[in-house]
């Protein structure tokens, strides 16, 4: 049995440390995008390339599998001498991975700069230049730009407001699915269902036809890419001195050989099937914040080994320690834009514990407490742990959840199921499947095994919005008409018209958005389908669509991350304070001074700081913050994606919030030209609460989130506040916030000082990790003022 | 300046508090709302808020955040505040409290310390919180001052908490006439006592007061109320070993259920600072853990339950 210092030190980290604010480069651009020890892997790239050279003419979901066959086919595998669950995204250790069928102007750019240049050498830049000539007007990037036209096109570009992206496609696997039948049986699916067009010739036979085939080519493929880790554990095995590593790779060898292809007999059997798939997902396509519900799915065959004597608890231990290190090792490439929103972050991915049954039944087994024993010893950044909490959630799992809290890995992050199960029954999914829910991203909900596929369609930035309410939609700097039209702000007699202004401009913004989305919707079904992950989720096969043709009946799918709500709240508080109450200024003076930065006019902006401020329990601002919360999810829903279904918000925060606000200028609340927002869409706008973490959630439960959507909200507490005697009244506050409904929380435990310290000490605080939004980050890997913003929330406790 | 007629004066239903603490985890069980009434008879040299002492609401000074507005200049009708070289003088003697200048002040350097309230306000805020009470068995805490000093407010306040169904405790020095407690008593689940010293000659110069009344008080109370005895560790003062053996043995003798003791730490300077007040408290360095520790060691041994900071 091998310590867990031992496995810890195994972990290699790839998350992105640059963190771009919009368009500005200016912080630390110079400094490595990744770590330095970290390589482009261009494997990949080269073999889907070779096949797509030679699929020319074929239809693109053959050609797409046929692409993912050749890499999985090809790609160099290899074991490590300590590894037990095998399986990896790239030829090497270090290697990151890079989708450059999505896009390879950014990689090209990243690899040739400063940030990127120790990703690849001269010969790597070479190849990956021959590459990219193929990739130019293929890729799907390339695609998009040609596609739009007049407005779309103006819109595509990223000015402040919104950040649209396609990157996100996620979905839960039908792990529960695949474990009963294994890949074969998934592969006699769709094989019946073949026949049964033979027979029943549907008016769309040739699609159909083509999509069965590539899922039957893709899953093909990945049983024999597990059997070429049977086949090289087993040569390891016969020259292996060591019997006791000679037993294990052959413990591998006869995994391989039996999963995914088979159902799985074994806990370790079941990890190693979860990790094949899990992986293949990032090869088929490139996407963050996948996840799994942990120990509802494999808590049985845990159970089973430890009942049959065939398991220890150390081993299974050991085994999620091991699993840890592989989840650590996924990480891609980002465009230099994107990490203004993921900064810090590897792959976001998550691990779901907890919550019920489809009757409404608590789950919690013991491999649930030996996940957080795992994860508390292993302190990765990854997997992100999500606890599910509902009313039957035992006590003793809170404070087991609480002791890795406590060390200030920034999860378990909690999820109130009071909450969150009746918003996706209004979403539109049957109660027995709410219950089944699992997180992905930061806060997203997925119903596992459903075709829920698109997810993020873009970043909003609410405060701009009402940027462009007090500016009539014009850029005062151009005089073009960039948002919607609406009134003079001279003719505006009370807060609630500026409030209307600001939700026109919400929809106008939100329709924009929905523009682009629904056009590349169809350019993504018919250039990048995804026979692996259709193959994976339930009602693909059985309908003969790919994923992307059809969706799953519901509008949890597609949405649009919101931020800076509270600083919208409280610069309505504020207008309406100080504008509209106490006629210090007219509303055009306030934004004649605001424009200017409050340049000259310090005295205005204390008095606008000084307004009522949403998260201190107090009704002036909380109930203007309710009326935004609402009435913005309300103006969002008033437009549909092409499925008809509403779009709506989703409170998962990212990093967005500090690295969209960059280009919203000052606004009403006392904010600062390019000034963070709060840092979650539950949060007060940091040092802005002061009464206390009772009161923040106070002010949060006055948001109704079967109006609004599902939310983030971060609290920071010095550990003394998690330690003996407080210990039983944090877990008390816990429960007070399950009763009150609040859809989420989670904690940053640190003192001021450590972080403080680790700023001007770095080297001596590697291993310290914070919560940035539904992730956590090595905080030593954040850019300056990243750091700062997250110094800056507020910090509770007395 | 005498302005504490103003607490039993016109308006007999309004209390004078200076702050309603929420979260407050260390003042009884569970998460509880602390209400800090203003006025306190003693003077400890070691007092963490000497600005509660003062039975009237006074004039609290940040000079850090000034900015040299001057605003408070003109708000100030009693001719205290000048200004020079962009620098704000305040004349302490000439200050009558009247705390006009803190309307004044957008940058918080000039604040109020304490205000008239009645008990529906603070008991609307202190319902706020039912919640956490409810879930972390906790309660409300009356707290000063000396929350004695305005005993019927304090027995309305703590009457109004009871008829919700709350638990209430009460933090007293104990310098009270036993008639105004035993008033709050009714309404009261747990009592907070301070004992500082048991030697009257000691007591009197650390706090300015005797302690017959408190120690008389402190026999009284077994029987109406759940009793937890609170003792701040000042180095030099109440430290040693022997005086905290007696202290155990009086609360054992008392039915107390539990002794906190509170190490002192230095945050009365600058709120004197802040009111203009010299901090009378010798250069004291708050005491180590090994001391704490070994300081619970002795409680526990005289069987009571102890604990360090709550």
């Amino acid at each position: 049995m091998r310590a867990a210092g031992d496995i810890k030190s195994k972990l290699v980290v790839k998350a992105v440390r640059n963190v771009q604010r919009g368009y500005t480069s200016d912080d630390e651009g110079s400094r490595g995008m990744f770590r330095p020890e970290i390589r482009l892997d261009l494997q990949r790239s080269r073999l889907f390339t070779e096949s797509f050279r030679q699929t020319d003419g074929q239809a693109m979901v053959l050609r797409r599998a046929r692409a993912l066959a050749h890499v999985l086919e090809h790609m160099d595998i290899f074991i490590r001498d300590w590894e037990r669950v095998v399986g990896y995204q790239t030829s090497i250790p270090e290697g990151l991975y890079h989708p450059i069928d999505m896009n390879w102007r950014s990689v090209k750019r990243l690899v040739n700069s400063e940030a990127g240049k120790s990703l690849l050498d001269d010969m790597g830049r070479k190849e990956l230049d021959e590459l990219c000539a193929y990739w130019q007007g293929k890729c799907m990037s390339d695609r998009h730009q040609e596609a739009f036209g007049g407005d779309l096109a103006k819109y595509w570009r990223y000015e402040g407001t919104f950040l649209w992206s396609h990157w996100s496609e996620l979905g839960l696997p039908d792990y529960e699915a695949l474990f009963k039948t294994g890949l074969d049986g998934r592969i006699r699916l769709a094989e019946e269902r073949l026949a049964a067009i033979e027979r029943e010739i549907p008016p769309d036979y040739i699609g159909q036809k083509e999509f069965l085939q590539a899922v039957i080519i893709v899953l093909k493929a990945v049983n024999k890419f597990a059997r070429r880790y049977a086949a090289l554990a087993r040569e390891m095995a016969a020259s292996d001195p060591d019997p006791g590593r000679k037993a294990q790779l052959e413990e591998i060898s006869r995994t391989c050989d039996w999963v995914p292809a088979n159902p799985p007999r074994t806990f370790l059997e079941a990890v190693q099937f979860f990790y094949f798939i899990h992986l293949v997902r990032y090869l088929e396509y490139s996407t963050l914040g996948i996840g799994i519900r942990f120990d509802y799915l494999l808590g049985p065959y845990y159970e089973r080994d430890i009942r049959e004597g065939r398991l220890t608890r150390d081993e299974a231990r050991e085994i999620l320690q091991l699993l840890w290190v592989k989840l650590m090792e996924l990480g891609l490439v980002y465009s230099p834009l994107l990490t203004s929103v993921y900064g810090g972050v590897a792959s976001l991915q998550a691990v779901t514990l907890g919550g019920t049954d489809s009757e409404g039944r608590d789950i919690t087994n013991d491999l649930t407490y030996l996940v957080l024993e795992a994860a508390r010893e292993m302190r990765t950044i990854e997997p992100s742990l999500a606890l599910r909490v509902h009313d039957g959630t035992p006590d003793e799992l809170l404070y087991k959840a609480v002791e890795v809290i406590r060390t200030g890995v920034g999860y378990p992050s909690l999820f109130n199921d009071r909450a969150l199960v009746p918003l996706l029954e209004k979403w539109g999914v049957p109660p027995e499947e709410a219950r089944g829910y699992a997180v992905s991203g930061c806060v997203y909900m997925d119903i596992p095994g459903k075709n829920i596929t698109r997810r993020v369609v873009g970043y909003f930035a609410l405060p701009k919005c009402l940027w462009w309410a007090l500016h009539r939609g014009v850029n005062p700097k151009t005089g073009e008409q960039w948002g919607a039209e609406t009134p003079d702000p001279a003719s505006f007699k009370s807060w609630e018209e500026v409030l209307e202004a600001y939700l026109e401009q919400v929809k106008f913004f939100t329709g924009k958005i929905a523009q682009l989305e629904n056009t590349c919707r169809d350019l993504y079904a018919r250039y990048c389908p995804r026979p692996f992950y259709s193959a994976i989720v339930d009602g693909c096969i059985e309908r003969g669509l790919e994923c992307k043709q059809w969706s799953y009946p519901s509008m949890v799918h597609d949405f649009i991350i919101v931020i800076g709500a509270t600083n919208v709240a409280d610069s309505l508080a504020a207008i309406r304070k100080v504008v509209f109450e106490d006629r210090l200024v007219t509303l055009p003076e306030l934004i004649a001074v605001m424009d200017r930065n409050w340049e000259g006019r310090e005295d205005l902006r204390q008095a606008c700081l000084n307004a009522p401020k949403y998260g201190n329990d107090d009704d002036y601002a909380d109930l203007i913050a309710r009326e935004v919360h609402h009435r913005t999810e309300a103006a969002m829903e008033t437009v549909r994606d092409r499925f008809g279904y509403s779009m709506r918000g989703d409170g998962s925060a990212v990093s967005a919030t500090y690295g969209l606000s960059a280009d919203t200028p000052a606004t009403p609340d006392g904010r600062l030209d390019g000034g963070p927002f709060s840092d979650s869409t539950l949060a007060p706008q940091p040092g802005m609460d002061k009464r206390g973490p009772t009161a923040v959630l106070n002010s949060c439960a006055k948001i109704d989130t079967l109006k609004t959507y599902n939310h983030l909200l971060n609290q920071k507490f010095p550990p003394r506040f998690l330690e003996g005697e407080m210990l039983p009244v944090f877990v008390n506050y816990i429960k007070a916030w399950r009763e009150m409904g609040i859809p989420h929380i989670q904690f940053n435990v640190v003192d001021r000082e450590t972080l403080l310290d680790a700023q001007v000490h770095p080297e001596k605080h590697r291993d310290l990790i914070v919560r940035v939004a539904g992730y956590s980050a090595y905080f030593v890997d954040l850019t300056r003022g990243l750091q700062d913003h997250i110094i800056a929330r507020s910090e509770q406790g007395f | 300046m005498d302005r504490s007629s103003q607490t039993t004066g016109k308006d007999e239903k309004k209390g004078l508090i200076f702050n309603i603490q929420r979260f407050s985890v260390h003042d009884g069980p569970g998460i509880r709302t602390t209400v800090f009434l203003k006025g306190c008879p003693l003077s400890c040299l070691w007092c963490a808020n000497p600005e509660s002492q003062l039975f009237f609401p006074n004039l609290m000074v940040r000079e850090i955040n000034c900015r040299g507005c001057g605003a408070c200049l003109l708000a100030c009708l009693a001719g205290a505040i000048t200004l020079e070289d962009g620098k704000r003088r305040i004349d302490r003697d000439r200050c009558d409290h009247c705390l006009k200048c803190v309307d004044a002040c957008l940058y918080q350097s000039l604040n109020a310390c304490g205000k008239y309230v009645g008990r529906e306000e603070v008991l609307e805020e202190v319902f706020k919180d039912s919640v956490f009470y409810k879930n972390s068995s906790g309660g409300v805490t009356v707290s000063g001052g000396e929350p004695l000093y305005q005993a019927e407010f304090t027995a309305a306040l703590l009457a109004g908490c009871k008829k919700a169904g709350l638990h209430t405790a009460l933090d007293t020095t104990g310098h009270a006439p036993w008639e105004a407690m035993e008033e709050v008593l009714r309404f009261t689940d747990l009592v907070l006592f301070d004992v500082k010293h048991l030697d009257p000659a000691a007591h009197r110069r650390g706090t300015g007061v005797d302690n017959r009344l408190i120690l008389e008080n402190l026999m009284k109370i077994s029987g109406r109320a759940v009793l937890w005895l609170r003792v701040p560790v000042i180095p030099g003062f109440n430290d040693s070993g022997d005086l905290i053996r007696d202290i155990a043995d009086l609360g054992k003798r008392a039915g107390a259920e539990k002794i906190s003791l509170l190490p002192y730490h230095e945050g009365g300077r600058s709120k004197c600072d802040q009111i203009g007040k010299a901090y009378r408290l010798p250069e004291t360095n708050p005491p180590g853990e090994d001391l704490l520790n070994r300081l619970k060691g002795i409680v526990e041994e005289a069987g009571i339950r102890a604990a360090i900071r709550s």
